[in-house]
């Protein structure tokens, strides 16, 4: 994909557009599959709606909530403004 | 003659007779079962509401029977709810599968049709919620996801009926779907080869083996136990060959698998979805925010806390129970069937079976229905409207770092804010926590600790009524040993602690035909299963009595009840009683309530909320975690509850 930088989930302002990059490799198995069933897959666009006191992020209509330590695991890039 | 002939006849050629509606959690699976069977089963806006398989039969053919199962979050499933789903695909006699999904989230529903698609069952597509996909400017063309995937796809509206006649009617061309995918080809070799290993040791009647290769290879720990059944020894083979795919790659194969499904329901996605630009952002997401923010969320849950004391803690406990209680029961029901009973079988033991101290109605129905109904009618309401909200996810998210602090994360919060409802269905609620420790955890903290509404119902009546400093120091203790047990347990008992990842269902304004329909089930609920043990109770308390052994036990307690908690000799009865119900033991309490200073009034109730809830209940940990787990449980939780009355005991008489 883009050659952006990869930033944690963690660290992205409230109210960014991003898009997946990559899972950590420290992430659990499991909690990546369930990250997957979620549908937080890689290259697909989030909006961060909440930092804390969990990370909050809409992803097709559906507010998922992540504790830090899973989105500390997660690698994304910020989208330009005009992106879809 | 009947002329109300089923369709089908029971010698119909097709002797498969299950309907499965299957898919994801809260997408609307029970409303829908509700609409083709007229079968009612608990609808709730969170994941999770159904943990069970219920069925009944179909409205528009009598020969099928639908099952509602838990939703899945994906398959390969991870808790037992899950499992419970897998379970009815590989035993039950399927014809067919309805698969319910969300059109607003279309390539999560799809990601399951991938792997649905791989058993090879006969299958329809319901894209539940279109009302709140079209609201969100979501558009779905069904025509070509129908001739994608070669089975029908219907648009619904659970809720409000819309598509279910076009849905019955798409059940007879259900078809098996064409596959989504093939995997990458190293994945698909693997895939192949497993397939051939199931075709030859253990070929399911139903499923196909490819769909159960997959799963297997996924760590379906169901289809797993099915194999190994089935295919006796060479199961290893099965095994050596999940190992060498798992070592040959660097991730794991259940991820791969699940991420590739995830990609082909992302590309078919697109081709027949469409996302309206420009969109306001629906009103019920900004409160869904602010619920769960950083500083809003406390003021918000303190609203609601309050909204719900006043509610139940004050119409509930006062204004309806002093219209029951003293002015309907202690002024009109009571003396007169006093007088009933005197007139007709004069003074004896018989009137006193009735109307007497431990009397049949005098208590038992007395405070069954005018102290507790209330109470428990009005808080099962004003639960019901927060079920439907949304708002009881939210709270997981707020409460997960109390929760962390007991080893456990915010999905717990679900189980134990329904054990306020009802501890015994709370306990079954447990499976939705993905592993042992996060649910023998909880499930010990509900017994011990959570008081449910019967309970809270005799302790607001109680307390309530005496003083309202009282009523704090018994929910500040009670949220102290919870706290403290749950920290305790969480160092404990061994394992990890798993991090949060929740979806928050969107907010809803209630349906009230569906608040009173689940307050009506409670009700019933209430009315035959704790009355008739109200009455059992005070059957014994009469018994004991007149045999004279309650004097015996009031000797035998009082070294405990009288030197170590303070209370009356008399309450020795009340813990006897608790043995029972907890509530039941509180209401004892109650009873004898004209005896007690305030003091004594708060140390007793906290002693009985702590105590094991009720047999209901004990039955279901048993179930759901064995006999001896049970068994350790009561072992800790009776010595707990004296332990911490005697404590409090010592504390108040210093301080208060
Ligand atoms: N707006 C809208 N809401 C719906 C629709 N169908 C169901 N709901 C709501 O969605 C929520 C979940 O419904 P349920 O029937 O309990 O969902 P479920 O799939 O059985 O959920 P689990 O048992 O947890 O797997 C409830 O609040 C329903 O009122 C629909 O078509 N439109
Ligand atoms: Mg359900």
């Amino acid at each position: 994909m883009s050659n952006r930088e990869h930033l944690r989930l963690i660290g992205v302002p409230v109210g960014s557009k991003i898009r997946l990059a990559e899972f950590d490799p420290a992430l659990d198995p499991l909690q990546r599959e369930q990250l997957l069933a979620y549908g937080l897959s890689v290259g697909h666009p989030l909006e961060v709606l909440q930092q804390s006191p969990l990370t909050v992020v809409l992803c097709d209509h559906v507010e998922i909530a992540l504790e830090h330590a899973v989105a500390s695991d997660l690698w994304v890039e910020k989208l330009p403004r005009h992106a879809p | 003659m009947d002329l109300t002939l089923p369709r089908t006849s029971p010698e119909s050629p097709l002797d498969h007779t299950a309907m499965l509606l299957v898919g994801h959690p809260n997408v609307g699976k029970s409303v829908l079962f509700h609409r083709l069977t007229g079968t009612y089963v608990n609808v709730s806006n969170y994941p999770g509401t159904t943990v069970e398989v219920s069925r009944a039969t179909a409205r528009f053919d009598r020969a099928l029977s639908l099952l509602d199962t838990p939703g899945v979050l994906s398959l390969p499933g991870r808790s037992d709810d899950e499992r419970a789903t897998m379970r009815a695909l590989l035993h039950e006699e399927l014809r067919l599968a309805v698969q319910v999904g969300d059109a607003k989230n279309l390539r999560r529903t799809l990601t399951l049709t991938a792997l649905l698609a791989e058993l090879g069952v006969p299958m329809v597509l319901a894209l539940n919620m279109s009302d709140e996909a079209s609201a969100r400017g979501v558009a779905v063309d069904h025509k070509a996801l129908s001739e994608v995937l070669r089975i029908p796809v219907v648009p619904t509206i659970a809720t409000g009926g819309s598509g279910m006649q076009p849905l019955i009617d798409a059940l007879d061309v259900a078809k098996a779907p064409a596959p989504l995918l093939h995997y990458d080809t190293d994945t698909e070799a693997v895939v192949q080869e497993a397939t051939a290993l199931v075709e030859e040791l253990a070929p399911h009647p139903r499923l196909a083996s490819r769909g159960l290769a997959i799963l297997f290879l996924g760590g379906d720990s169901e289809v797993e136990q099915w194999l190994q059944e089935k295919s006796g020894d060479d199961y290893a083979r099965l095994v050596a060959l999940r190992c060498a795919a798992d070592a040959a790659s660097s991730e794991a194969l259940a991820a791969r698998l699940a991420a590739e499904r995830g990609r082909a329901a992302d590309a078919l996605t697109k081709t027949v979805m469409d996302q309206s630009a420009h969109l306001r952002r629906p009103m019920a997401q900004r409160v869904g925010q602010l619920a769960v923010h950083r500083l809003w969320g406390w003021p918000i849950l303190l609203a609601v806390l309050y909204v719900v004391y006043e509610l139940v803690g004050v119409f509930g406990a006062e204004t309806l129970v002093g219209l029951f209680e003293e002015q309907l029961f202690g002024e009109v029901l009571n003396p007169a069937v006093t007088d009933f009973f005197n007139r007709i079988f004069g003074a004896g033991w018989f009137t006193d079976l009735f109307v007497g101290q431990y009397g049949l109605w005098t208590m038992g129905m007395t405070y069954a229905l005018a102290l507790i109904l209330p109470i428990v009618t009005t808080f099962f309401l004003a639960f019901g409207v927060l079920e439907d909200s949304g708002y009881f996810s939210r709270l997981s998210v707020i409460a997960n770092r109390m929760f962390a602090m007991l080893g456990l994360n915010g999905r717990a919060v679900l189980p134990m804010v329904l054990g306020l409802g009802c501890v015994t269905m709370a306990t079954l609620t447990t499976r939705i926590l993905h592993t042992r420790r996060e649910r023998l955890i909880t499930t010990f903290l509900m017994a011990l600790a959570i008081p449910c509404s019967a309970q809270l119902g005799v302790v607001l009546g109680l307390l309530g009524g005496m003083t309202f400093a009282g009523t704090v120091i018994w929910a500040v203790t009670i949220l102290f040993v919870l706290l403290f047990t749950g920290w305790l347990a969480g160092k404990l008992v061994k394992g990890r602690r798993i991090p949060l990842v929740t979806e928050l269902p969107p907010m809803r304004l209630p349906v009230l035909g569906n608040v009173l329909k689940k307050t009506g089930g409670r009700l019933k609920w209430y009315l035959i299963e704790v009355i008739p043990l109200f009455l059992l109770g005070t059957f014994i308390m009469y018994m004991l009595d007149r045999l004279g052994i309650l004097p015996w036990i009031i000797r035998a307690g009082e070294p405990l009840v009288t030197g170590w908690l303070g209370l009356p000799p008399e309450a020795s009865a009340a813990f006897v009683m608790g043995f029972l119900r907890r509530d039941f033991g509180a209401t004892g309490l109650f009873a004898l309530s004209s005896q007690l200073s305030a003091e004594q009034a708060v140390v007793g109730m906290v002693t009985l909320t702590l105590f094991i809830p009720c047999i209901a209940s004990m039955m279901m940990i048993i179930k759901e975690q064995g006999a001896r787990t049970a068994a350790l449980m009561v072992g800790m939780i009776v010595p707990t509850a004296f332990l911490v009355g005697g404590i409090l005991h010592q504390l108040l008489r210093i301080f208060w």
